[in-house]
């Protein structure tokens, strides 16, 4: 039997009078690579925080078979690991870039324990696993926008998580850039036993590992299934409201915005 | 006229003062490196405002002042954490809004306070020369708990001042370490009330915060760098007061922005950046 690692059953979230998130369900097993797709404003973004344990919620929430609110014990949220979308920092602010993969590590060891070899040599692993191992005693405010997020995606495994939630990873970037942090997501799928779920509205750039698509709109599910169904020029036009074209290219399917 | 203040400290005031100047350079200097990273000079305001207002109110009630300040204080701490967690506002406006009600309070106390002023006036620009030991004894105490808090979760608060969010996703207590941090710059604010006063304190909450950002990218050289010019602004201040009859409180403020002023101009940061810009547009030039 296939074991569910994440189960939502109608999640709503209201902000003010507006409805976010309107009676989501959803399932997720292990191991799963799930992209949550739709146009802005469709709650997305929502729907990650609440998983994430930012936000609060009506409905049920399970993790690891545990139901769970807003409001997460040290265990779980250990489990969870979170990559936002490219953030601004100043670039004066004293981190160097192996100082904030390390932050990773902070929640794990508890407190009154310092980081030591052990957490400093899986770190570096990382970084060279997200070809950024040169860059890391440079403080990360001088880093490019690719650059950061791969320290972000290094930080985000050395948590250990069960699940990764990606919040639009790439938006923001150039397309060479683009492509190569989803070659890495891509990478990090194969190599750690890790359940992925990753927000974006771009469905031209989206990992190859990416089997299930869930695309949204209006704080709704509208589709949740393989990913080539959900690329047809039906489905998202109907998504978007907007008429769309899809084409395949390299036994890979893209959206043509007209 | 150096010698003449040498031979001044062995005056149990001046002693004081001495004391306090250098406990109030490391208190509010530590403090100003949250303020400064996470950005939130509101904070020092607002606090600083409500240790003014709880203590013009102590003098109103015939309570402590210094007391009532920090009873205040700790309120709006434990009002500001939870409130900027869960409202839709930006924490920027609803500190404009709470500085400018607790300064409207403080005004008012101020103006049907029936007995003379003068008290409430020294709470607002401080007055080194008549702090008593147990002003020292408060500050020492207040010092040392902050010292603690950075030494022993030297680690969780790295990670809270690089990004709150993501240290609360890593399962780093992020809302114990701010919360602390709140209910600190309370204890700070009104423990220096005395010595630099409920106004001026404002520029040794940022100012030493503000020098360090300058000078290194190292976390740990930056708590340094900031105590080092907090404590060395506090003390010079004194000094120079002392020598040329200046109110002590606005020399020690003129002397931390002397020495922003001076880390700002040979900032080997800026320099770095500007070279680096330079040889982006010289590449960039020789495509």
């Amino acid at each position: 039997m296939n074991k569910t690692i994440l189960q939502l059953n109608d999640i709503t979230v209201r902000k003010a009078k507006n409805l976010l998130l309107d009676r989501i369900s959803l399932s997720v097993s292990p191991n799963e690579f799930v992209g949550i797709i739709g146009p802005n404003g469709a709650g997305k973004t929502t729907l990650l925080n609440v998983i994430a344990g930012f936000e609060r919620f009506e409905g049920a929430l399970s993790l690891f078979g545990q139901r769970e609110t807003w409001m997460r014990s040290r265990e779980t949220r250990l489990r969870v690991a979170y990559v936002p979308q490219l953030f601004q920092i100043d670039p004066a602010f004293p981190i160097f870039a192996l100082e904030a993969v390390m932050t990773g590590a902070i929640g794990r060891l508890g407190l009154f324990r310092s980081p030591g070899r052990r957490e400093r040599e899986k770190a570096m692993r990382l970084m060279e696993m997200m070809r950024v191992a040169h860059l890391s005693h440079r403080p990360l405010g001088q880093l490019s926008g690719g650059e950061r997020q791969k320290v972000s995606l290094a930080r985000a495994i050395l948590q250990e998580p069960d699940i990764l939630l990606m919040d639009e990873p790439t938006a923001n970037l150039d397309v060479a850039v683009q492509k190569e942090v989803l070659n890495l997501i891509n990478e990090i799928h194969k190599r750690e036993p890790l359940t992925l779920l990753f927000v974006t509205h771009d469905f031209n750039m989206l990992p190859a590992a990416m089997r299930r698509a869930v695309l949204m709109n209006h704080g709704k599910i509208v589709f949740d299934g393989d990913i080539a169904t959900a690329l047809s020029g039906e489905m998202l036009s109907r998504l978007f409201q907007y008429p769309l074209e899809t084409f395949e290219r390299n036994g890979r399917r893209f959206v043509s915005y007209g | 006229m150096v010698e003449h203040f040498i031979n001044a400290l062995s005056y149990p005031p001046i002693q004081r003062a001495a004391m306090a100047c250098v406990l109030c350079g490391a208190s509010c200097s530590l403090l100003s490196v949250f303020i400064v990273l996470m950005k939130m000079p509101l904070i020092g305001v607002s606090m600083s405002h409500a240790a003014f207002a709880g203590a013009v109110l102590g003098m109103l009630l015939n309570f402590n002042p210094f007391l009532t300040g920090f009873i205040l204080c700790l309120l709006v701490a434990a009002v500001l954490g939870p409130f900027s967690d869960r409202t839709e506002m930006a924490p920027e406006n609803m500190l404009g809004i709470l500085f400018s009600f607790l300064m409207g309070l403080a005004f008012l106390g101020m103006g049907i306070l029936t007995r003379t002023k003068a008290n409430a006036l020294n709470l607002m620009w401080g007055s080194l020369l008549s702090l008593s030991s147990s002003d020292i004894v408060l500050l020492t105490i207040i010092t040392s708990v902050l010292f603690l808090f950075i030494f022993f979760f030297f680690k969780e608060i790295r990670s809270v001042l690089f990004n709150r969010k993501l240290a609360a996703s890593s399962g780093v207590p992020e809302r114990l370490i701010y919360y602390a941090l709140l209910f600190l710059t309370g204890g700070v604010v009104s423990s220096n009330l005395a010595t630099v006063g409920g106004l001026l304190i404002f520029a040794l909450l940022v100012q030493p915060g503000a020098t360090a950002l300058q000078l290194t990218y190292n976390l740990k050289h930056f708590f340094l760098i900031s105590v080092a010019s907090g404590i060395g602004a506090c003390v010079l201040g004194l000094i120079l007061s002392y020598i040329f009859d200046l109110p002590s409180g606005a020399s020690v403020v003129l002397m931390a922005t002397t020495l922003f002023a001076a880390a700002y101009i040979f900032s080997p940061k800026r320099r770095w950046a500007k070279l680096k810009k330079r040889n982006i547009s010289h590449e960039n030039d020789t495509r």
